[in-house]
């Protein structure tokens, strides 16, 4: 065990710190090894890198890091991102500099039956495949690292941001995969890792294509030409787009959308190359049903996850049915059609507003989106809704007197918050709130047999099927087909209370 | 194989299996199987999925042949049974990996270079001979395959390392792969020789 020290080719004179015990951690290009205090990690690359690759490091630690984190609103970013601070040479190896990850990425306690995984980085992969939480299976997770299914959401939305950022200043990551982005149901966070293989389209090309399951239909159907052929796809930010939402498909539904049942080529890599290739067909498209998995031919260990018609990818709710879609039928083939990271981020938030908490204690999944009918139930356990259920429809102002719907909407639960960005459509749910924009305005409960909505800090709360305003501190029932007014300033809405499951 | 550097082999396959039990892409995916090789011939353990994977002591007779052929002839038996191929209705298995480790040279050479051709024909994703220890020789493991390791030592620490790259070479397939066609086997050890 070897401490060896390397030299900033930034700053002069500085040096980092490195432990050497001749076995590194090894990614797929680079060799990792710890700083004696384990607060960051020196990742030197095992092939020479080219004047390119220099410069394009030397970029993103500086010029790019400073534009994402040293701005206002910058730390928000530090979480979401494991970035290079420095590079480095020694022996005429380049490597970076890269903070240790934050805790919360590594196992607490990892297999539910053993020790061998504690301490180990959370990569996507532990969270994606449902054997880790099928309790027949001898190595699945402990129930204590699992979360709920709301957990995911709100990890997707930090994946989706992490994209959105990087897009928003002309970056492609390029190679989003389970390894390179750590997820922590725990914690609700994720961590967008390996940022130095970012692509800045005509200065940068990608060096590697992606990961297996990641990489988009039209890298892999035209891998096979020479690299500098025009007709060869290279990762961009539209096959960031297919990766990112092969990533929710799966941390939502625990399945990969293109692999199923259809057969292409006898071959086996030819038909893997073809199914997730070329020929590439959503498991779940709507009138296409040839890749449909088929069931005797399923591992009883992924069920019931592996099964589209127990757990079809509608019970994601009609947002990011929508959006899906979009990235697994019309954009499947057609780059330009996948959703953005934006709208991934603004779906999955508004489906989060549809979320009820099962009532099965014993449900695995603890939350599920109403899907919309007067009788609702918890998809996975099958456990139907208990009492009345008030769905609330969000409408803004038109024009004087027009009233539109937003196509969103609240579902109501004893304790549920309502936000600023319910009330007024000008306050936009992202990682710009401040603090005082996050704090409720108001709360629901059921109270006395009653749905009420107890105002905290709408000043111009009104019922408008009363004709009554609602003062801070009081409390206004909820009952079917109320109006009421939520904020009178401009981009005020207004809800329309409709009681489902009576 | 006798003595120290079986117990090492032994010690350092185990660690070799904890550390594909603590990977995700592996667990989901890996089936393993051990063939043994010395007078006698046998499947030490038929080809099991990797989270159910009980690895026993691996022990050897103190002198005798090695009938690595015969060896070779029972691992083309078991893939061409077990490993399943793709039809009209069902996906076939990934290709599967060989690893061949011995500390000798073949016994039976006239049977050893018969199923040579056949093992070929398997198509495996990777094939590896190691050739462990000074009597060990990589002229007729060449024969079967371009990619041999020579270990000088069979100790513990070398072969610690020698896993460890198996274990990363079976990994490979949930790395990122390049934009341009590379050698899917990555860099072994430094204290090892990679014969090419």
């Amino acid at each position: 065990m070897i401490t060896r020290t390397a030299g900033s080719i930034i700053t002069k004179g500085r040096t980092y710190q490195y432990v050497d015990n001749g076995e590194p951690m090894r990614g797929g290009m680079k060799d990792v090894y710890f700083s004696p205090d384990r607060s960051y990690v020196v990742a030197f690359y095992r092939d020479v890198q080219d004047f390119n690759s220099r410069e394009r490091l030397i970029k993103i630690v500086t010029q790019y890091y400073d534009s994402f984190f040293n701005k206002e609103g910058g730390n928000y970013y530090k979480d979401l991102y494991s970035w290079p601070t420095d590079v480095v040479e020694l022996d005429r190896k380049i490597g970076i500099v890269v903070p240790t990850y934050n805790q919360n990425f590594f196992f607490r306690k990892g297999y539910a039956t053993s020790d061998l995984i504690r301490g180990k980085e959370k990569e996507g992969k532990w969270f994606a495949s449902p054997k880790f939480r099928n309790k027949q299976f001898p190595l699945r997770l402990d129930e204590s690292e699992l979360g709920n299914w709301l957990s995911y959401f709100q990890v997707c939305v930090n994946i989706a941001r992490g994209v959105k950022r990087l897009h928003a200043a002309g970056l492609a990551h390029s190679d989003l995969s389970y390894k390179n982005v750590l997820v922590d149901p725990v914690s609700r966070t994720a961590a967008i890792i390996d940022i130095d293989g970012l692509v800045v389209p005509g200065l940068f090309p990608p060096d590697v294509i992606g990961t297996a399951d990641f990489i988009a239909p039209e890298v892999l159907s035209s891998k096979h030409l020479d690299v500098k052929d025009p007709n060869r796809k290279l990762p961009n930010r539209l096959t960031d787009l297919h990766a990112l939402a092969v990533m929710i498909y799966m941390y939502l539904l625990y399945r990969h959308p293109l692999k199923g049942g259809k057969i292409h080529d006898l071959d086996t890599e030819k038909d893997d190359l073809l199914a997730m290739g070329e020929r590439a067909l959503f498991i779940e498209h709507p009138t296409d049903k040839s890749n449909r998995p088929k069931l005797n031919q399923l591992n009883p260990k992924e069920l019931p996850w592996a099964d589209v018609t127990k757990v079809p990818y509608t019970i994601t709710g009609p947002y990011l049915k929508a959006l899906f879609d979009r990235a697994f039928i019309d954009g499947l083939h057609n780059p330009m059609q996948r959703p953005t990271a934006n709208e991934w981020e603004d779906a999955l938030l508004k489906t989060t507003d549809l979320m009820q908490p099962c009532s099965n204690a014993a449900c695995d999944q603890k939350w599920y989106v109403f899907d919309n009918t007067n009788r609702p139930a918890c998809p996975f356990c099958g456990t139907p809704h208990k009492g009345t259920l008030p769905v609330l429809d969000l409408y803004y102002q038109f024009r004087e007197s027009v009233w539109k719907p937003e196509n969103q909407r609240l579902m109501v639960y004893s304790n549920q918050y309502l936000f600023q960005w319910h009330a007024n459509r000008n306050v936009i749910r992202n990682e710009k709130l401040t603090q005082e924009q996050k704090v409720p305005v108001g709360y629901f409960t059921f109270h006395q047999g009653r749905w009420v909505l107890v105002n905290q800090k709408l000043d111009s709360l009104k019922d408008i099927t009363e004709d009554k305003e609602i003062p801070l501190g009081s409390m206004v029932e909820l009952t079917d087909g109320k109006k009421l007014l939520l904020s009178k300033e401009e981009g005020g809405r207004v809800v329309i209370v409709t009681m489902a499951n009576k | 194989m006798f003595g120290e550097p079986i117990q090492a082999l032994n010690n350092a396959l185990s660690g070799m299996i904890n550390t594909l039990r603590s990977d995700a892409q592996a667990l989901d995916s890996l089936w393993i199987s051990i063939v043994t090789f010395d007078r006698e011939v046998k499947e030490l353990v038929p080809l099991t999925e990797l989270v159910n994977f009980q690895l026993p002591e691996i022990t050897c007779p103190q002198s005798g042949p090695t009938n690595t052929g015969k060896g070779l002839e029972l691992i083309y038996q078991k893939v061409t049974a077990e490993v399943r191929k793709g039809t009209d209705t069902q996906k076939g298995d990934w290709r599967p990996l060989f690893f061949l480790f011995t500390d000798g040279k073949p016994s039976d050479i006239q049977l050893y270079r018969e199923m040579i051709p056949k093992i070929k024909s398997l198509h495996f994703g990777a094939m590896v001979g190691c050739a462990a220890g000074q009597l060990a020789d990589d002229s007729m493991l060449k024969e079967l395959t371009g990619t041999v390791v020579h270990l000088d030592t069979a100790d513990t620490n070398t072969l610690r390392q020698f896993f460890k790259w198996v274990s990363d070479t079976i990994e490979q397939g949930n790395k990122s792969m390049g934009t341009v066609e590379s050698v899917a086997l990555p860099p072994p050890p430094t204290e090892v020789h990679l014969v090419i």
